[in-house]
Order: C-alpha cells, then sequence, then structure tokens
C-alpha cells in the first residue's frame, strides 16, 4: 500500500510539466476568447445604440451565460486537446518506460512491491489528471465570470445562474460534474477505456509482433461485447422485450465485467508474461 | 544459492537459450562469459522475472522466486535505468523511498569513490559516469547476491581498475556474485568459477583456479578453445 502511494506520486511527479502546461493552455485561450467575446459584444451594443436602437431589450444585455454559450468552440478546445493528449498519455505512461535511452521499467518490476502496485499506480495516475484538469476548468470559470464583469461595463452586465452558464457549453455538459449520474458515466467509461488500452499494451509489451495482433483482436472483442448488447436488444424502439433502463442495466454489468477481466489478464501478464 | 536449472527459451522460433543450467553460491563470483547475442543479459533477465522461460527452473535458496526476491539481489543491468530527468540524488531518494535494504552511507561511501556528482542530471551522464551510477544503485543495496550485466562496458581503463578493487573489497565480501562479460581480461583473477555460454548452450562451465592449476590454462585460453573451436 506504501509502495502503491509512492509510485503514484513518481507517476505524478514526471507529468507534472505536461499537466501545467495543459492548465495554461486551457487558461490563456480561454481567457483570450472571453476578452475578445465580450468586447466585440459590447462594442456590438454601443453600434446598436448609436444607430438610435433602444437599449430597453434585455437582450441588449451581456450575461455569463451568454459569453459561455458565444465561446463554444474556443472554450471546448482546450477540453478536448486535454482529452487527446490524455489518450496519448495512456499509452505513454507505459512506453516511454520501455523507449529510449533509460529504461525505467526494469527498475519499476524489480521494486520489491508486487506488481500490481505499478499497475494501479498507472492507472491512478491517468484517473488523477482527469479530475485535476476538471477540478481546474472548475476553479477557473468562476475567475472567469469575475473576469467577465471586468471588461463588460456595469450598465450592459446581466447576472445569470452559473450553472445556465456550464450548460451553455456543449462540451462542460460531459466532463463538469453539475449531474452526479452523467458525470459517473463519463468517468467509468473512460476509466473502462483506459483499462482496455493497458491490456492492450501489455499484450503487446509481452508477445511484441505477434502482441499486436492479440492487442487488436482483443480490442476489437471488447468493444463487440460492449456494442452489441446496444444495437441488439433494442433499446432504440419502442417496443422490446427489455426495458431501457434493464438494457442500460445489463450494459453496465457487461462493461464491469469486461474491465474486470481486463484488470485480471494485464495483472497476470505483468507478473508471468511481460519482457523487458 | 541461486540456482539455474534447465532453463530453455525462445523468441517466435529461434532458441535463445537450451537447456542452461549452473549455479551461484553466497561468496562466489561467478562469470558468465560469452560473444555477443550468447544469451548472457537474457539469463540475468530471467532471474529476475523480466522476462519469461520457457522451460526450466530458477531458485533462489532454494524457493522460487516472489517479489522478495528483489531485496535478496541487487541488479545491475547493462544501461542506467533511471529516467533522464532525474538528478543523481534523485535516483538515490528513489531507491531508499523503495527498498527496504537501502544502505544510504554505503551509497554515499560509493558516490564519492566514484567522484560522482549528486546534483548531476541522469540524462546529461555520460556513458561511463552513467555505468558508475548503475553500479552504484545496484551495490548500495544490502542484498545476498548481485548480478551485473557487462559492468565494464564503455566504462574508461581507470574506473575498471577501481571496480575491480571493489570486488577484491568488502563491497562485494560474502554476496554471490553473477556478472557477464565478453572481455574477461581486467578481472580473471577475480573470478571463482566461470560458465562459457555460446549460442544459447552453456559449453564449458569450470572452477577458474583448479583449470590454472591443473591444465595451465587462464579464462581465454579456455574462451578460446570453446569459442573458436
Amino acid at each position: 500500500m506504501k509502495a502503491y502511494g509512492k509510485l503514484v506520486h513518481v507517476e505524478l511527479h514526471r507529468v507534472r510539466w505536461l499537466l501545467a502546461a495543459l492548465m495554461v493552455l486551457t487558461l490563456v485561450i480561454q481567457v483570450a476568447a472571453l476578452v475578445w467575446t465580450a468586447r466585440s459584444g459590447v462594442a456590438d451594443i454601443r453600434e446598436a445604440e448609436t444607430i438610435g436602437r433602444s437599449a430597453f431589450f434585455s437582450d441588449d444585455k451581456l450575461s455569463f451565460s451568454w459569453l459561455i454559450f458565444n465561446t463554444q468552440v474556443l472554450f471546448a478546445l482546450p477540453i478536448l486537446l486535454s482529452i487527446a493528449v490524455l489518450v496519448l498519455y495512456v499509452f505513454l505512461i507505459w512506453y516511454r518506460d520501455w523507449l529510449g535511452r533509460s529504461t525505467f521499467i526494469y527498475r519499476l518490476l524489480t521494486i520489491p512491491t508486487a506488481r500490481r502496485n505499478v499497475y494501479f499506480a498507472k492507472a491512478t495516475a491517468v484517473l488523477l489528471l482527469i479530475l485535476i484538469l476538471i477540478s481546474f476548468q472548475l476553479i477557473l470559470l468562476p475567475l472567469e465570470e469575475w473576469l467577465f464583469k471586468l471588461v463588460v461595463p456595469s450598465d450592459l452586465w446581466e447576472p445569470s445562474v452559473f450553472t445556465d452558464a456550464i450548460l451553455a457549453n456543449q462540451a462542460f455538459v460531459w466532463v463538469i460534474p453539475l449531474d452526479g449520474s452523467r458525470f459517473l458515466v463519463s468517468i467509468g467509461l473512460g476509466m473502462a477505456g483506459v483499462f482496455a488500452l493497458f491490456g492492450a499494451i501489455l499484450l503487446e509489451r509481452s508477445y511484441r509482433i505477434r502482441g499486436i495482433l492479440l492487442a487488436l483482436l482483443y480490442l476489437a472483442a471488447c468493444l463487440t461485447i460492449v456494442v452489441y448488447p446496444l444495437l441488439t436488444l433494442g433499446i432504440d424502439q419502442t417496443y422490446s422485450f427489455l426495458y431501457p433502463f434493464e438494457i442500460l442495466l445489463i450494459e453496465l454489468a457487461i462493461i464491469i465485467a469486461v474491465t474486470l477481466f481486463s484488470i485480471w489478464m494485464s495483472l497476470r501478464l505483468l507478473d508471468k508474461k511481460i519482457t523487458v | 544459492m541461486i540456482e539455474v536449472d534447465k532453463v530453455s527459451k525462445g523468441f517466435a522460433r529461434k532458441k535463445v537459450l537450451r537447456d542452461v543450467s549452473f549455479t551461484v553460491e553466497k561468496g562466489q563470483i561467478v562469470c558468465l562469459i560469452g560473444l555477443n547475442g550468447a544469451g548472457k543479459s537474457t539469463i540475468l533477465k530471467a532471474i529476475m522475472g523480466l522476462t519469461p522461460i520457457r522451460s526450466g527452473r530458477i531458485l533462489v535458496d532454494g524457493k522460487k522466486p516472489d517479489r522478495r526476491l528483489y531485496e535478496r539481489i541487487g541488479y545491475v543491468p547493462d544501461h542506467l535505468t533511471m529516467p533522464s530527468s532525474m538528478r543523481a540524488v534523485d535516483a538515490l531518494t528513489f531507491m531508499e523511498d523503495f527498498y527496504p535494504n537501502w544502505n544510504a552511507s554505503r551509497a554515499a561511501e560509493l558516490m564519492s569513490f566514484f567522484g560522482l556528482d549528486f546534483k548531476e542530471r541522469i540524462g546529461n551522464l555520460s556513458k561511463g559516469t552513467a555505468a558508475k551510477l548503475n553500479l552504484v544503485l545496484g551495490l548500495a543495496l544490502d542484498s545476498d547476491y548481485i548480478l551485473m550485466d557487462e559492468p565494464f562496458s564503455g566504462i574508461d581503463l581507470f574506473s575498471r581498475e577501481r571496480i575491480a578493487e571493489l570486488f577484491s573489497g568488502d563491497m562485494i565480501d560474502g554476496r554471490g556474485v553473477l556478472l557477464t562479460t565478453h572481455e574477461v581480461g581486467d578481472i580473471e583473477h577475480l573470478i571463482d568459477k566461470a560458465v562459457i555460454l555460446n549460442k544459447g548452450v552453456v559449453a564449458r562451465s569450470f572452477d577458474c583456479d583448479r583449470v590454472r592449476e591443473e591444465e595451465g590454462k587462464s579464462v581465454v585460453d579456455m574462451m578460446r578453445e570453446v569459442l573458436q573451436a
């Protein structure tokens, strides 16, 4: 247990600069989008005023949810980029220990602790990266609201409900834990995917060239097992044998089973078959 | 005692090791000798559980290796296996964090013995300096056995002499040492037993002193006899 904690620390310590870079990128892109959009919004209203249109209508005022709605792409961009980097990192977290000049995997696999600690430390590091980035976005949003108030003159500023603002961006809806169950589904599916990829990576690392084929077959099998019931049990039909809730329950059981199998297989490979 | 018993291993259809057997006892320095690609490194990795074997068995003090094995055997791979972003001092801290048998004072002693700088980044180390730090990480463990893969390769003449000095000093005293090399010259006088490996097979295994006294042959003579035959 102690070794596991220390290994998580080692993993996070190694990725700290990447994490910082993603945070800075998110901050810079979102703040730039915020200032630019808010300013042009203000300019548009002022221009309308000088032409003589009355400023009585409430849509001539700017709220934070208006801003979030009008910065869709630019606010989502750093989030999508972070997700892409995290997916790459799932591969990197193993391969960087094998490839390159220093093959740290020799050391990781010969520390006097169960190898599952190395495996779970890597999985935990990925999960923590996801949670840290989401927390960062959560902290960033109120700061951005405050900044928005500074940029927009008080006579044009209008209050809005914070959750409305979050719901105005399609990317936030999935990654920000407003709706507990939806958030758990996002994170749960994400981690199930991480464990499946870990399994594929360890197959390749254990059997090398033959392992690539095994890994692809394994991923295809995982995907088929998970997707097949969704297509055949008739969740999209009005009249089907099972209620949608029951189908989702079956789906959940399947995903949990596939994930447990992935973990069991990975640990076995790491113990018996891995080659450095 | 480390027992390697009829160990075989193959990659795809190519046999890398075939029925390899030998033992390393505590207090004994055993040298695995062979040309490049003879399977020396693979044997060390197999003992450390870093590559699976197809058949045969490996026992350490009569027991199958488990995770506690890594406290009993120090392993010095043929290259330094710490992330290049770490400093030397971080590598030592890592070892101290994870190995209950880490001997910090011996590590400090070895660092000064080799004249290593604690603050140097691992990525910036020259090949020879990295090899020295690698030895520090392996030798500063209080272990019963030490496996060393080509500890002399890439190291300059004077440092080689210093390492050879370690072998005869108390740093090694009482431990079982298994090392591989393809240039046996420097350490010939230190080794107790030589195992000559040729294309994955043990071609000859002998007690160095006995061969020297009874047959008047050096290890290099034996190598010539076996490998050039």
